[in-house]
């Protein structure tokens, strides 16, 4: 059976089921679960129940009630998820939030992303703001410092924090970080990494194989195997060869 | 999650340091869903959280994937541990090839597959209900509650549900009906009611798990 296709671009509610495309570019309601090849929301989209598609693409606004599950989604408009999502792709440049928890692949997020328990993925990279409740947990994560940013875990492989672009200026970090200007940071209760490099994060306990504190870090305690390398202008208080 | 006191924890830099794995092995174990959430607990020492695992559980599942990891089956293993680890992933076809739901269950499908965690759970509810000689009816009521407790089955301990009847006569009329009832035990009805049926939905969560591990 040939699935439909449905296009709301007025305003509009239809039931759940399973459709080809789902398009909504004014404002449409969809009640009951969908199951969809695509969906692209430009306008304002609700889903009142669970979603499965291969795309989901979210320019405008996007709620969904339920359980989202994708190979791709990307927002550039404001995406909010309430229950868990579990998407292989996202790509993020707008303001996507994840009530549950998050699982997928592959994250580059470069708006703002705010996940209200764990985040697993493979590979996660932020070039912007990200708010992650529980366990940020990937083989990569690759931060580019842009706002504050916040996660109570993170571990994984290779964890690396530096400062987003813009910063390159010529000044020293600590004397941003004290005038307060433009500088980015991050704020983790705990960081475990095979390779650990860190700049402007405040972290109470870092364990790691081979760690790097860079500048404009406070670390209240490092456990490190194989090797330390500590920034003069970073805080360290205990450091513990494991 | 509640850790039997008289099991013994091990500290997470303990296990890696025992075993020789890396953070990044262990973390990938956790995502691919071979290490289940309930192992990692989380416990204040002096240095501030950490997280600690029961040591016998930890210690022999790392061996089990290291020993199978040679083989390159370690997605067959994510599979045979899936329904442990990661209920929510689950996804079943045929829900009556299940010992708890059985053949008895025959009558309480609604779909042809791709029968979630929780559905296989409230059939083995509805079908455990039927066996017990109940009405079709009953079973459906029963099913359907379940289903709709999904949030209830992530920690189903002390977690029950009744089925009862209850009658009411005067003026020549005499009605029967039946209801069921959810909840965290102590679970209790009025002297009215009359209990048909009750059942311990951790067990029945953890025989569907067994059942899913076999099949």
């Amino acid at each position: 059976m040939a699935a439909q296709s449905i296009s709301i671009s007025g305003s509009g509610r239809v039931a759940g089921g399973e459709y080809a495309q789902v398009k909504i570019s004014g404002s449409g309601r969809v009640e009951g679960d969908v199951v969809a090849q695509e969906i692209r929301v430009s306008g304002s989209g609700r889903f009142g129940g669970s979603v499965q598609a291969k795309e989901i693409t979210v320019s405008g606004s996007g709620k969904f009630t339920g359980r989202v599950e994708a190979d791709v989604l990307v927002t550039s408009g404001s995406c909010g998820i309430d229950g868990d999502a579990e998407v292989k792709e996202l790509r993020t440049s707008g303001a996507q939030r994840v009530g549950g928890s998050f699982r997928g692949h592959y994250v580059r997020a470069s708006g703002v992303l705010h996940v209200e328990r764990d985040l697993e993925a493979d590979v996660f990279t932020s070039s912007g703001r990200f708010e992650i409740g529980g366990l940020l947990n990937a083989d990569r994560v690759e931060v580019k410092l842009v706002g504050d940013s916040r996660a109570r875990e993170i571990g994984g492989e290779t964890i690396d924090v530096r400062p987003g672009a813009g910063f390159s200026l010529g000044l020293s970090l600590t004397r941003g970080l004290r005038f307060g200007i433009g500088i980015g940071t991050l704020t983790v209760d705990e960081i475990e990494g095979d390779e650990v490099h860190l700049e402007a994060t405040t972290a109470q306990v870092v364990r790691g194989g081979r760690v790097y504190i860079g500048p404009g870090c406070r670390i209240g305690r490092v456990e490190y195997r194989e090797s330390l390398e500590v920034h003069p202008e970073a805080e360290v208080g205990e450091r513990v060869k494991a | 999650m509640a850790v039997p006191d008289e099991e013994e924890l091990i500290a997470k830099k303990d296990v890696l340091k025992l075993t020789g794995i890396s953070y990044g092995q262990l973390y990938r174990w956790k995502r691919k869903g071979l290490i289940p959430e309930a192992w990692f607990v989380r416990r204040s020492t002096f240095t501030g959280q950490e997280t600690f695992f029961p040591k016998e559980k930890i210690l022999s599942r790392i061996e089990l994937i290291r020993s199978l990891k040679e083989e390159q089956s370690l997605d067959d293993l994510v599979r045979v541990l899936a329904p442990e680890t990661k209920p929510e992933g689950v996804k079943h076809d045929r829900p009556t090839a299940l010992a708890p739901v059985g053949s008895e269950g025959h009558r309480l499908l609604w779909k042809d597959g791709g029968y979630t965690f929780a559905e296989l759970v409230a059939l083995a509810c509805g079908a455990q209900v039927l066996r017990a000689g109940n009405r079709l009816a009953e079973a459906k009521l029963v099913l359907d509650l379940v289903r709709a407790a999904e949030a209830l089955l992530r920690d189903p301990t002390g977690v029950s549900v009744i089925l009862a009847e209850k009658s009411i006569d005067g003026e020549g009329v005499s009605v029967r009906f039946s209801f069921a009832l959810l909840g965290r035990e102590p679970l209790r009805l009025d002297r009215e009611a009359r209990i048909k049926g009750q059942l311990d939905l951790e067990r029945l969560v953890e025989q569907v798990k067994a059942a899913l591990r076999e099949g």
